[in-house]
């Protein structure tokens, strides 16, 4: 019954996320702020959307480092308002989706905690956006890894999180991703509303293992490496294509890829890893932005903003950064998903 | 005398079904309207008037409902 959201709740969260995204920066925007220094970039996006943020943190950190942080809060803030102004069905699928920010904030105090970072430092990389708040991230922080690891006790997270100390991080968080993305798909498809959410984490998913499969295969990794790092349940890109695929010299790889929803006339030869999957999030957002449009009283038009939105801040902490250390504008521009 | 008198009742609920009807169906052509525009406006103002406006437009509906009553009880 939690999913049966009518009309109404839907065209609430609908209209509220439309007028959210019309604030969001368009490609024009970005074209003027590569043409700024990184002060008056910061200052630029201080009037903007980011202002309460820019205002709070700018007496705590100055540089690209202000950026950074103000960026992660402001989108933490906008993640949680989207969580409180929803209800119903809206709330329940953004609050499970957003969950993908409490893998990031564990990852983030284990490698800190590891690593003897200091308290504070770790506590600015945290992205409070999912369902567990700052608080509860900010009383980890202070407890040690074992206690960490205990207080998930319970949940789907505890067993890869228990390989803590015996083996790889980098490994352990791919476990995380993957149950994370495994929990997801055992929501039961009851009706419209949650088969397009499903569809849609399906579709995310085979986004993330296309990049993978061009990443290691550039790599040369093994076989089994390439099948440990993918996740499995995508929409197109199930566990024997993946298999396939993964079996092929990169070449080969890449021209079987042509006949998948996500290739969309992709021109990758030649191009380096990180610009293809530059491409590869192109189409993804051309892809929801099509797909909620012909679903519009539905949960995709909201999770099309979340993703812009990381998209917005993962652009303005590119041109920061790459401002910052003076890159070319080409360069930069190269960088950022602008469409 | 009965005859005319059944006449008129009937015509008297075809009246009161005219309206009836026509304000259930734009209350249900509302709701969504209504949502959406509470949803816009919460995060920005200036969407009030527009909000207001769109949301009356199924109104119309009530009006031809009220014109077919009006035809009913005084045309006959």
């Amino acid at each position: 019954m939690i999913y049966r959201g009518n009309r109404a709740a839907w065209a609430y969260i609908v209209a509220r996320t439309k007028v959210m995204k019309s604030r969001l920066m368009k490609a024009e925007d970005f074209r003027k702020l590569l043409n700024m220094e990184f002060d008056e970039i910061v200052r630029y996006i201080g009037e903007t959307e980011y202002k309460k943020e820019i205002d709070e943190l700018g007496y705590k950190f100055t540089g690209p480092r202000l950026l950074d942080h103000a960026l992660y809060a402001n989108l933490a803030r906008t993640y949680r308002k989207l969580i409180e102004v929803s209800f119903g069905a809206s709330k329940f699928l953004i609050t499970r989706y957003l969950e993908k920010w409490d893998v990031w904030n564990i990852i983030n105090i284990i490698r800190g905690k590891m690593a003897n970072v200091q308290p504070e430092v770790i506590e600015d990389v945290l992205v409070p956006a999912g369902e567990r708040d700052l608080e509860f991230w900010k009383s980890l922080i202070v407890r040690d890894i074992e206690e960490i690891v205990k207080s998930f006790e319970g949940t789907p997270y505890y067993e890869p999180l228990s390989k803590v100390g015996s083996e790889d991080i980098s490994k352990i968080e791919d476990e995380l991703y993957k149950v994370y993305y495994r929990e997801l798909l055992k929501l039961n498809p009851t009706d419209f509303a949650m088969k397009l959410f499903l569809d849609f984490i399906k579709m995310e998913i085979d986004i993330r293992n296309v990049k993978t499969l061009l990443r290691l295969k550039a790599e040369d990794a093994t076989l089994d490496e390439i099948i440990n790092c993918t996740i499995p349940g995508g929409y197109e890109l199930t566990e024997e294509e993946i298999r396939k695929l993964a079996a092929m010299p990169l070449d080969e790889m890449i021209k079987s890829l042509e006949g998948y929803w996500f290739w969309d006339d992709v021109q990758i030869e030649g191009k380096s890893v990180a610009t293809a999957e530059i491409e590869f999030d192109k189409i993804w957002i051309k892809t929801i932005s099509k797909r909620a449009s012909n679903y519009p009283l539905s949960i995709l038009p909201v999770l099309q903003y979340v993703v812009l939105k990381k998209v917005e801040v993962d652009n303005l902490r590119i041109l920061g950064w790459g401002k910052y250390y003076g890159l070319p504008n080409e360069e930069i521009e190269r960088q950022m998903v602008i469409l | 005398m009965v005859e005319d008198a059944l006449a008129k009742g009937l015509i008297a609920v075809g009246a009161g079904l005219a309206v009836g009807l026509a304000g259930i169906g734009a209350g249900v052509g509302e709701s969504g309207i209504g949502a959406a525009a509470v949803g816009a406006t919460a995060e920005d103002r200036g969407f009030f008037g527009l909000g207001i406006l769109f949301t009356v437009i199924p109104e119309t509906i009530v009006i031809f409902g009220l014109v077919i009553a009006f035809i009913l009880m005084f045309a006959f």
